[in-house]
């Protein structure tokens, strides 16, 4: 089988985004459907390939990594992104954004997540992380009129644009070190024990991770996230937070698994203190916020946390924790922030915690789904995030960080009680406005039940999905 | 814990948690119709009670052991694993028992979000009855975390005035406790990892082997955060009072009667025997904490001004009784533990519901708005004596004989601890009597007249009442279910096998 067959998703996705556009030229207003089916088309047709695909090798000249994990990943992604469109696309419409550069741009993001998620060599590493950020800056000032989307786009460009020179740099030292572009080679005689190249190399590497942690929001450069997930659309910030996030841990995995280990021995530490302080700074703030997107912008953070921790504990515990919590995470940010978009009325996004008074008994449905993608960030049985929690835990602790585990409890304790005042507001309240926002649509319905069921049976039967991963 | 020794019996055991968790989606799905949605979730509780009666009958030969275990989370060596002994049998019956008793006196309490409301009953006794007869460490800590679930809805949706504060406290507390023992969990399961590198959670084989004892100590640490908090054991029982004096009378009912049990459970089931070297280290510690949370708890009732919360600190005592007798050891203290579960859960209940009823009528829980009942309200005066009786452990009544073993059975070995519960027990006495002459005797206080007890009332309490009487005069079948329980728990604290 030719290696080209390896990039046939990516070009579905590319043909989709270019057809988004083209449909957009040729029928002046495209029927909203239309543009949805389509989007989902393409994406439903490049995970049908990453599924047919068998596992190689780095293929294309060790180009592209495509192993279990990364097809794991890219499923993942491909599953976010079409959550996301189905949340979006009513929610876009009724807002006049649904132009083609919704469906467009999700769809090159999508790509670029592919990209980044199987990338053995650092230049689609990096090409893969700024196509993606590129469509996202674009994503979250979709809605133009409004100031806060367009502020949220700015602080996440300034930044953005700061790291991926970092990124750029530190991918630079790490050639001029070693003379290899290829991820896997390139780390191993980074560590070799070479004076000369070991220098240049360790810096490059944590120029790197400190634009993989901007990123990520990993602590201390998770700031940005409160302000970007407030001012952007809910959709754009569900697709935001969750396939991004995992493209970006699927790269940190093979690199991780391609360091050697006297490098990783001195990488540990550092990955121990960005794990606790991500945790305690995505926590600790959100018990204060009385804003709902703030306070999932934070939430999103702690739980790097937690996939930092499984990632932390990969060498001694395999990748099903990380692809597990991973998995937990799309899902249960999806539906808080898809839910929040459904229940938002036209008029602004629903931000403010008194805004969600009472919403549990008049719109019973989204509500529904918003509190159980609570209940599951804040790791409550019957849900998947208490399985990924557990599994975390275990492999924190088979890795022999207690301690962390420990932070980790803290952090867990601290975030529901941010979570329990959403709740609260929900379910406790008074209800303020009869009839707020609009219906969701037959689409959002379908995205709302898939998360909420999934989430819900793959709390309850975890079996099938943990044994897949190991 | 002989797997051998077990009958299978697939789906009775299962059928404990389906039905209650079934009839609580119905509930959900029924909530537009609030009287079917009383009738439904009474129908569901009878049968569970019911089906419980007559589990026994599928027991073979010799003492009661049920048992039902299959393949669940296999990449995580988690199994879905049911086992019902002595003990768990008598702690899902009082579940059952009260559920039904919760289920009545809702019946007019509640007017609003019915169907939801019945939904967090039910759920809350699937949970409880997952925690008694989970064998397997990941499957129990699943019921023990899911808990908190339906009780906090109902106290954050059905309670009185303070009812989201409340809410939330214990929310909090239980979710630390509970993520500190799921950590323990965590930690007890990889040091048992088999050749297969899957951490073993099956509580039988936990059992067998106990960890080294410097790992002990801090897995013991962690089960013992959520059970105090659950239990509660001093200082980790803040949240109690506010949750027992916001919640909705059945809650309050659940609340003491159930969700406290399930704390001492898993201290008895739990905590000690699967830790001998650190139980045996930290005896002096749970004694003397049960100790001061006897005497703080009826101090601190004694000041009290409202009935509730009078209640709801009287309920500590109680439980710190419970603590003592379980970390004394002998096995006359740890029968007697089990038994003071059941008879705090009935007397302590009736005080609950009692006090509720009153609520309901007065709008107030203020002692000084009481006072002389027995004049006004006849009927409601002579049961809420004979609960205050029963609570303050009046021989032949059903907390006289659990109290009675414990500061016997503690004695033995540690005659000063049992003195002092003995002491402790007076003290007791006196705030009930506070709490009998404020309500029934005395002037009448503004607030004292009131319609006496309705049918359904009087039929619920006469309930309670005969069950208080069985459980004080005839205890024997009791003890001879928790018997064979006893022996075994103290069996793995010994290091027997």
């Amino acid at each position: 089988m030719s290696d080209w067959f390896y990039l046939l998703p990516q070009a579905i996705l590319c043909a989709g985004g270019l057809a988004a556009l083209g449909l957009g030229a040729v029928l002046l207003r495209p029927a909203p459907g239309l543009q949805l089916g389509g989007a989902l088309l393409f994406l439903a047709a490049a995970g049908a390939i990453v599924l047919a695909l068998p596992a190689a090798g780095p293929v294309l000249d060790d180009m592209l990594a495509f192993d279990g994990i990364v097809r794991f990943y890219q499923l993942l992604i491909l599953g976010s992104a079409g959550l996301s469109l189905l949340f979006a696309s009513r929610y876009a419409s009724l807002r006049g954004l649904a132009g083609d550069e919704l469906y467009a741009l999700v769809l090159f993001a999508t790509l670029g997540m592919l990209l980044l998620a199987g990338a053995a060599n650092w230049v689609i590493f990096v090409l893969g992380l700024e196509l993606f950020t590129l469509c996202l800056y674009v994503l979250i000032a979709l809605d133009r009129g409004r100031r806060t989307s367009l502020e949220a786009a700015l602080k996440y460009f300034v930044p953005g644009a700061a790291a991926a020179g970092c990124l750029i740099f530190g991918v630079a030292l790490i050639y001029a070190a070693t003379g290899s572009l290829d991820l896997a080679s390139s780390l191993a005689s980074t560590a070799a024990g070479d004076v000369a190249s070991f220098g240049p190399g360790l810096a490059g590497l944590a120029l790197i991770l400190l634009g993989v942690g901007f990123k990520l929001a990993l602590a201390p450069f998770h700031l940005w996230a409160p302000d970007v997930y407030q001012g952007a659309p809910a959709p754009v910030a569900a697709f935001l937070a969750t396939g991004s996030k995992v493209a970006v841990y699927a790269a940190l995995l093979r690199l991780v698994a391609a360091l050697p280990a006297d490098a990783w021995q001195a990488l540990a530490p550092v990955f121990w203190l960005l794990s606790a302080a991500t945790l305690l700074a995505g926590s600790l703030p959100a018990l204060t916020q009385t804003r709902v997107k703030r306070l999932l912008a934070y939430s999103s953070v702690a739980q790097m946390g937690y996939l930092l921790l499984a990632l932390l504990a990969y060498p001694a515990a395999g990748p099903a924790p990380v692809m597990f919590y991973a998995a937990a995470y799309v899902l249960m940010d999806l539906g808080a922030f898809g839910s929040l978009g459904l229940l938002s009325p036209v008029s602004g996004d629903l931000d403010a915690l008194e805004g969600f008074a009472g919403l549990g008994r008049t719109r019973p449905w989204p509500a529904a789904v918003l509190a159980v993608s609570l209940l599951s960030l804040a790791g409550l049985p019957l849900t998947m995030g208490f399985v990924g929690k557990f599994v975390v835990f275990v492999a924190v602790v088979r890795a022999g960080y207690p301690v962390l585990a420990g932070i980790g409890i803290l952090g867990a304790v601290v975030a529901a009680g941010a979570y329990l005042r959403v709740l609260g507001a929900l379910y406790f309240g008074r209800p303020v406005h009869a009839g707020q926002g609009q219906p969701p649509g037959p689409a959002a319905y379908v995205a709302l039940g898939l998360v909420g069921a999934l989430i819900v049976l793959l709390g309850i039967v975890p079996g099938p999905l943990l044994g897949l991963l190991r | 814990m002989n797997p051998g020794a077990a009958t299978t019996v697939f789906p009775a055991l299962s059928a404990l948690l389906i039905l209650p968790l079934a009839g609580a989606l119905v509930a959900l799905a029924l909530s537009r119709d609030a009287a079917s949605c009383r009738r439904l979730a009474l129908g569901v509780s009878l049968a569970e009670l019911a089906l419980i009666l007559a589990l026994p009958l599928l027991n073979g030969p010799g003492p009661l052991h049920l048992a039902e275990d299959f393949a669940w989370i296999s990449a995580m060596g988690a199994r879905y694993h049911l086992g019902l002994d002595g003990l768990s049998y008598v702690l899902v019956l009082l579940t059952a028992v009260l559920q039904v008793l919760a289920v009545l006196v809702s019946w007019r309490e509640v007017e609003r979000s019915v169907g939801f409301y019945f939904f967090c009953l039910l759920a809350s006794q699937a949970s409880a009855n997952g925690i008694f007869l989970a064998r397997d460490l990941f499957l129990f800590a699943l019921f023990w975390e899911f808990q908190l679930v339906p009780m906090f809805l109902l106290i954050g949706v059905f309670g009185h005035e303070e009812k989201r504060a409340a809410a939330a406290k214990f929310l909090i507390f239980s979710l630390a406790g509970g993520l500190a023992m799921l950590l323990a969990i965590a930690g007890l399961g990889l040091a048992q990892a088999g050749s297969t590198g899957l951490p073993n959670f099956s509580l039988a084989a936990l059992l067998a082997q106990p960890v080294s004892p410097g790992l002990q100590l801090w897995l013991f640490t962690g089960f013992l955060l959520a059970v105090a908090v659950k239990v509660p054991i001093l200082p980790l029982h803040t949240w109690l009072p506010d949750a027992h004096t916001q919640a909705p009378t059945a809650g309050s009912l659940i609340l003491a009667g159930v969700l406290l049990k399930t704390g001492a459970y898993a201290l008895i089931r739990l905590a000690l025997p699967l830790f001998p070297a650190a139980a045996q280290a930290a005896l002096p510690v749970l004694m003397f904490v049960g100790l001061l949370g006897l005497f703080y708890a009826s101090w601190i009732a004694l000041a009290q001004t409202d009935a509730k919360r009078l209640v709801a600190y009287s309920s500590i005592g109680h439980m710190s009784l419970v603590v003592l007798g379980a970390a004394a050891g002998s096995p006359l203290s740890l029968t007697g533990s089990m038994f003071q579960m059941l008879g705090h859960a009935l007397s302590t209940g009736g005080l609950f519901l009692m006090v509720g009823m009153l609520s309901e009528r007065a709008g107030s829980r203020e002692l000084a708005d009481f006072g002389g009942l027995w004049r006004t309200m006849p009927v409601f005066g002579a049961f809420f004596l004979f609960f205050c009786l029963a609570a303050a452990g009046l021989p032949g009544l059903c907390n006289f004989p659990g109290e009675f073993m414990i500061i016997v059975g503690t004695f033995k070995d540690h005659p000063a601890a049992g003195a002092a519960a003995f002491a402790g027990l007076v003290l007791t006495l006196v705030y009930v009597l506070r709490l009998a002459a404020a309500v029934i005797f005395g002037r009448p206080g503004k607030k004292a007249r009131h319609p006496d007890m309705t049918f359904r009332e009087v039929l619920i309490l006469s309930g309670l009442t005969a069950l208080i009487l069985l459980l004080g005069l005839h205890p024997q079948p009791v003890l001879d279910l928790l018997t064979p329980a006893v022996t075994e728990l103290l069996g793995a604290r010994e290091g027997l096998p």
